[in-house]
């Protein structure tokens, strides 16, 4: 392997960890000569060792993690007291390692002293021994110890096993509501199962990387770095891909409307507090993107994002002339037949084949310029740099498999004005200057994320002009604006999104690179519509899942919402003619 | 068809049992399990063990109503009917086995509604005829519920006219029995082998979208009969497949590195 964690580099055991541990698990070092350790979340193992003795070690901290012997509760009387700590650490790593015997490497299992791990059935008993005046000795070196407060602070602190059969296969979970079911709730229903249903199950790989990137984007148990790549590549993507058609919907694009002229539209807000819309209270005006001196963002690599974007929204189209097919094209036959009879080489393409290759998406991508984003982020890049080079890289992605993609970008200063700046507007040609216009953002001011999603869902239901639309929101979190406080902006903002997603619109959340504030978003959007990720790399492997699951939802939402329609229309016909 | 001798299939649990009620009720069967579990193996010995021809297609998110059923094709100035599998199946009363059938466009699965249901018949619209199915023949399904993708899934409609039998890897003591058999090697080996897989199966957080198979192990252990080292053969028939991610394939060559003595 010539990329990847280096020979003598702790992280090379993270998966050996993990797989003991049951859960995903970082490997650091701790420095020569210190015992081994771990907080929760990250086992640190003194390098400097053998090998072998590595592996003990970790194995000994990852079983400890796995047996549930480092749960809050337990760890709590340890804190201030080191060697109650050790006395504990000697008996229940036994025990830890024996609960994992049947997993561990052969070479680890010569460290199990059955006797004291006979002693002693779950952490709690253990810990009752080691209270006890029992004659225990010292552990082992290998065993490392236990440093309760660490464990303690740490965000992602032990979760005892639940898994009662660790070896067997877990299947990931149904969708939470069967889409039988969905169709004939009422639309309370609706929008809770599908707002808070994990979009791609909760027991599976993409499920529990969606949940480790949640916890804590900094935290260095945020899954194992890698996880976050795509480890495989889709082999339909790649068929696709090349060929592609561009959408052939043609927008209506408003004739005669000045370029230059900023256009105002006004839009309702929703009152939580008082159970009510405000009418036409927040003005949105579409301001004129400035031609702007700064250097165009670099352009991005898009090829892991149409791998991951290129079977969404594609619709089923009749081809002809096909080298195999369902049926046989009568035209093409009859002519193949004249043309041999005629003694010239027949084409062979005789048959009708029905093929999934139109695209039928158009996306509308809100990015957060607010002053929050300017924010450092991870790694000390501002959230905001973060979010507009996933920006760039997501329409890119999208025009470039054919779908029809606007990128807008919103800020706000008070009701009254709301600023939308169209960087590309569904009818520009993807270019440069969508690129240096890009660039050429500085975050400032705040969000009124309601408006946003009012003007963005209205662009998208006027000039998206497909079947399948989405609305994707980049936002580093719910940030405020006068008279737009947290519950009451959230409440605003959901208002939103249940009416753009009634119409059949597809909406969803990304922060990237960004903190603690995803929370109220994933509040506002639900679990199944947010993600957060650490780095624009890591896009590719999420944006797929949500993409198909805000798809998805919408589609039940607009069909639910057809049939009570035709119903509510059969009814007046059936009252008329009685 | 079914001469020599019987594929190699240990049960797990009441499988077998379930499998030939069903058949014999003319039920049809959907089989759930991850990759590399023994479900074609399992039908193989169920198809075996009734004396049954089997037509199995694999299903691809391409397939058609008419890759099932069958087409007109042109030869020379004529079109000539040719049969499906399935309607193969239907007319010969084999039991027609279809895998993975999430990855079958939706539109397609629904031309097993009147097979599976009590009429047990086959419309062929392009011919105009329907085909009562000959006796003997039996519908089995089989999916990986881990597998799909969010937007597929298996409908309820197709769903509620199957008995379902659940399959998983086999326990550690027979999935030993099963490497050592199907491999040729010997108890030790098989053992070692399990319990890396046992091992990689804790790992679903680590980006891997499927875990090492009792399939990848028998591959594993076959390598070893060859005469590879059992590190070599883990690397190439276990890490190899499972991830193409450089930074997984290290860890997953440490993993290797530790369970093989």
């Amino acid at each position: 392997m010539s990329i990847g964690p280096s020979a003598d580099s702790p992280a090379r055991f993270r998966l050996l960890a993990s797989a003991i541990a049951g859960r995903s698990v970082d490997v650091a070092a701790a420095g020569a000569d210190a015992p081994a350790w771990t907080d929760g979340a990250t086992i640190f193992i003194d390098t400097t060792r053998h090998a072998d003795e590595q592996i003990r070690s970790l194995a000994v901290q990852a079983s400890l993690l796995e047996g549930g012997s480092l749960d809050a509760a337990l760890l709590a009387p340890l804190a201030r007291r080191p060697s109650l700590a050790r006395r504990y650490l000697s008996i229940e790593g036994h025990r830890a390692l024996a609960g994992r015997h049947g997993l561990l490497p052969l070479s680890v299992r010569s460290v199990v002293d059955d006797a004291i791990a006979g002693r002693s059935d779950s952490p709690a008993a253990s810990l009752a021994i080691a209270m006890s005046a029992a004659e225990l000795g010292d552990p082992p070196a290998i065993f490392g110890m236990i440093r309760p407060r660490q464990v303690l602070s740490s965000a992602s602190a032990c979760r005892p096993a639940d898994d009662g059969v660790p070896a067997r296969h877990a299947p990931r979970t149904e969708p939470a509501v069967p889409p039988a079911v969905l169709d004939d709730e009422e639309e309370g229903a609706l929008e809770g199962a599908d707002l808070f249903s994990s979009p791609v199950g909760g027991g599976g790989g993409i499920g529990r990387l969606l949940k480790n990137l949640f916890t804590d984007s900094r935290s260095p148990g945020s899954g194992p770095p890698g996880a976050g790549s795509p480890t495989r590549t889709s082999r339909r993507a790649t068929r696709v891909a090349p060929s592609h058609a561009v959408s052939t919907a043609v927008a209506r694009i408003p004739e005669g409307t000045p370029a230059f002229a900023p256009r105002r539209f006004t839009y309702p807000e929703w009152d939580g507090i008082r159970g009510r819309y405000r009418p036409a209270w927040c003005t949105v005006t579409e301001s004129v993107p400035r031609p702007e001196d700064a250097a165009p963002l670099p352009v991005p690599d898009t090829l892991p994002l149409r791998r991951s974007l290129g079977r969404l929204g594609t619709e089923l189209e009749r081809r002809h002339r096909q080298l195999q097919g369902d049926d046989v094209d009568i035209d093409a036959a009859v002519e193949a037949r004249v043309e041999a009879l005629a003694g010239s080489a027949p084409d062979e393409g005789v048959y009708l084949d029905n093929l999934r290759r139109r695209r039928d998406l158009s996306v509308l991508v809100l990015l957060d310029v607010s002053g929050s984003a300017g924010l450092p982020g991870a790694m000390g890049v501002p959230v905001h740099e973060h979010q507009r080079s996933a920006a760039a890289a997501l329409s890119m992605a999208l025009f470039e498999l054919g779908d029809r993609v606007a990128l807008y970008a919103f800020r706000s200063q008070g009701r009254s004005a709301v600023h939308l700046v169209p960087v590309k507007r569904f009818a520009d040609q993807m270019d440069a200057s969508v690129l240096q216009r890009l660039g050429g953002f500085a975050p400032g001011a705040y969000t009124r994320l309601g408006a946003a999603i009012r003007h963005g869902a209205a662009v998208l239901e006027g000039d998206g002009g497909t079947a399948r639309r989405l609305l994707v929101v980049l936002s580093d979190g719910l940030a405020y604006d006068h008279g737009y406080e947290s519950a009451y902006g959230e409440a605003d903002a959901r208002r939103a999104l249940a009416e753009a997603r009634r119409h059949g619109i597809g909406c969803l959340c990304l922060s990237i690179g960004a903190g603690a504030d995803a929370a109220a978003l994933r509040r506002v959007f639900g679990t199944a519509a947010h993600a957060s990720i650490a780095r624009g790399e890591h896009l590719p492997a999420v944006v797929g899942a949500l993409f198909r699951s805000a798809l998805r939802s919408a589609e039940l939402r607009r069909r639910s919402w057809q049939r009570r329609a035709r119903t509510k229309e059969r009814l007046v016909v059936e009252r008329s003619t009685a | 068809m079914t001469q020599g001798a019987r594929p190699y299939y240990v049960p797990v649990g009441k499988e077998e049992q379930v499998f030939k009620a069903a058949y014999r009720q003319g039920l049809s069967i959907l089989l759930k399990g991850p990759t590399g579990c023994g479900k074609t193996r399992f039908v193989e010995a169920m198809a075996y063990d009734l004396d049954r021809p089997l037509v199995t297609v694999a299903c691809h998110d391409d397939l058609t109503t008419a890759d099932l059923v069958g087409r007109f094709l042109l030869q020379g100035g004529d079109t000539t009917w040719v049969d499906g599998p399935l309607t193969r199946a239907v007319r010969d009363g084999a039991i027609c086995y279809l895998d993975e059938i999430v990855e079958a466009r939706q539109d397609t699965t629904v031309v097993l509604h009147p097979l599976a249901d009590h009429r047990r018949q086959m419309p062929i619209d392009r011919l105009g005829v329907t085909l009562d199915a000959a006796p003997g023949f039996g519908l089995v399904v089989s999916y990986n519920p881990g597998y799909q993708s969010v937007l597929k899934d298996l409908k309820d409609s197709t769903r509620q006219r199957m008995v379902a039998i659940e399959l998983d890897f086999p326990p550690s003591e027979l999935e030993e029995k099963v490497v050592a058999h199907e491999a040729g090697v010997d108890h030790g080996t098989a053992v070692q082998l399990v319990r890396l897989g046992q091992a990689i199966r804790q790992l679903e957080t680590a980006g891997l979208r499927e875990v090492a198979s009792t399939r990848v192990l028998v591959a594993a252990g076959r390598l070893v009969g060859e005469g590879l080292t059992i590190r070599d053969a883990a690397r190439a028939a276990v890490a190899g497949p499972l991830t193409d991610d450089p930074l997984i394939t290290a860890g997953l060559f440490e993993m290797i590195d530790a369970y093989m003595e």
